[in-house]
């Protein structure tokens, strides 16, 4: 495995992983304060009861909150640097400069920052679930009034482990598309400062897009296996 | 050495390249010369495959390369430098890293030759003891300095320049003008330079080509284009002092 580039792998993982774990965690807890308080919120004024809401949060923070929020952070964070760093690295001929002096431009950019994205996405995927629980857990003990053996017990009916493993599947996935869009994106640009910055538009628009559609695709076909 | 025969190149509907032909024979110093955007970057770029040709055949030492695939191309990028516009330097690596890059990858030679060849080739661009800097920290003309210098580690048969001395101060200009023509005297090295500067090219090259909306407009020895009546030429004629 010569050609994977350990070390710019892991420098790549580094930018992904360690620079996106703050604002990963960050967003995901207020994601979870808003969805648990507003679904309490309605549940008491069309039922009078919220006693389903911790289990029903829970869910909906392992099935898609988890993993798009933090999908389309990392969109905007990492995928647009891959794809403006690509993107200059295009129109200053530096991938000229790689052809030149016999290298596979694909193979030598792509494949560190493919490995690097899907195994950070995961990894944040997995952290931003537990924060965005536990977080949930405390507003539901402090505003809600349930206790965290209630909400654990709340979430036992509706979660199971298979729900953990389509948030890593989708964090996989998504980890996946982000860097193969901006790359895409990145070895088309144009030249200027003005390529440069429309190739990184287009690779956020488009990733976004894909993430959310794929979140679709894999949430049906996973309720269906 | 080189020859262009029929050469067209097509961006969608434009056409850049519109038929060229151009023949030039070793040892040669070929100024290519001619306004922004008229495809002298995507000659040079067609030359090493970098663009592939929509029709005609390019000729290198004897063999028709523009249908080659990317790894056979291999071989002619070996004695084919190309000395980009933008230095097009690797951020993330440092001179040294960046000169030694085609060595390691063409040549794998040991490590102490390859230290010795960087050595050489900056003191070649009049660089010497930047090897452990980052791109970044140099001046735009040292950059393009370090570039030439990445390039002629490998020591080509084939040069081609594309406005090696655009931006760089008078001083490093004559320095990389004196070094092409050195080098074509000293070990025949076959450069093409695609430029803007008619100045240089009636001091160093052995032929001059113009080149507008992709076809040669004249061509001739800087004695002959002096005296050419061709209105472009004209044009880059009136910069120089008579
Ligand atoms: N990769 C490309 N894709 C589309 N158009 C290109 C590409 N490269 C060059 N062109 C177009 O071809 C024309 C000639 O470009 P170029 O050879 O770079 O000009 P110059 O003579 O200034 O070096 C320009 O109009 C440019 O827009
Ligand atoms: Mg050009």
């Amino acid at each position: 495995m010569k050609s994977l580039r350990w070390k710019e792998t892991l420098q790549q993982l580094f930018f992904v992983a360690n620079g996106s774990g703050f604002i990963v965690v960050f967003c995901v807890c207020f994601a979870a304060m808003v969805t648990i308080l507003e679904a309490s919120f309605h549940m008491k004024m069309v039922i009078q009861n919220d006693s389903m809401v911790p289990g029903f949060a829970a869910l909906l923070i392992l099935k898609e909150l988890g993993a798009v929020v933090t999908a389309l952070l990392l969109t905007s964070r990492v995928g647009a640097g891959i794809a403006a760093e690509v993107g200059l690295m295009k129109v200053t001929e530096q991938i000229d400069a790689l052809r030149m002096l016999g290298i596979e431009p694909v193979r030598y950019l792509v494949l560190p920052r493919l490995v690097a994205c899907v195994i950070g996405a995961v990894l944040l995927t997995l952290i931003a679930n537990m924060v965005c629980l536990i977080c949930a857990m405390l507003v539901s003990d402090l505003m809600l009034g349930y206790s965290p053996a209630m909400f654990l017990s709340s979430m036992r009916i509706f979660v199971k482990f298979q729900d953990l493993l389509l948030a890593a599947v989708k964090g996989a996935f998504f980890g996946a598309v982000i860097p193969l869009v901006a790359c895409h994106f990145g070895f088309r640009c144009r030249p200027g400062a003005e390529g440069v910055g429309s190739a990184t538009t287009q690779s956020v628009v488009v990733a976004s897009i894909l993430i959310i559609v794929l979140d679709f695709v894999l949430s049906y076909t996973f309720s269906y296996l | 050495m080189i020859e262009y025969r029929g050469l067209v190149k097509r961006f969608g509907d434009r056409t850049v390249l519109k038929g060229l032909n151009l023949r030039i024979s070793e040892g040669e110093i070929v100024f290519v010369l001619g306004t922004s955007g008229t495809g002298k970057s995507v000659l040079l770029k067609n030359t090493v495959g970098l663009l592939r040709p929509d029709e005609g055949e390019i000729w290198i030492d004897g063999r028709e390369v523009s249908r080659l695939s990317e790894e056979e191309y291999l071989g002619v990028r070996r004695i084919c430098g190309m000395v980009f516009q933008h230095p097009a330097l690797f951020d993330s690596l440092s001179v040294y890293e960046n000169v030694a890059f085609g060595l390691r990858r063409h040549d794998r030679l040991p490590e102490e030759l390859i230290r010795q060849k960087v050595a050489e080739a900056l003191a070649l661009v009049h660089l010497p003891g930047v090897e452990e800097r980052r791109p970044a920290q140099l001046s735009y003309g040292m950059q393009k300095r370090v570039s030439l210098a990445r390039t002629l580690a490998l020591e080509p048969k084939i040069l081609l320049f594309d406005e090696p001395t655009t931006a760089l101060d008078p001083i490093t200009t004559t320095a990389v003008n004196n070094l092409i023509q050195e080098l074509s005297r000293r070990l025949r090295t076959t450069s093409i330079v695609v430029s803007h500067d008619m100045i240089c090219a009636l001091g160093i090259a052995d032929r001059i080509v113009v080149l507008d909306q992709g076809n040669i407009v004249a061509q001739g020895t800087p004695r002959e284009i002096r005296g050419s009546e061709v209105p472009l030429v004209q044009d880059f004629l009136a910069e120089v002092p008579a």
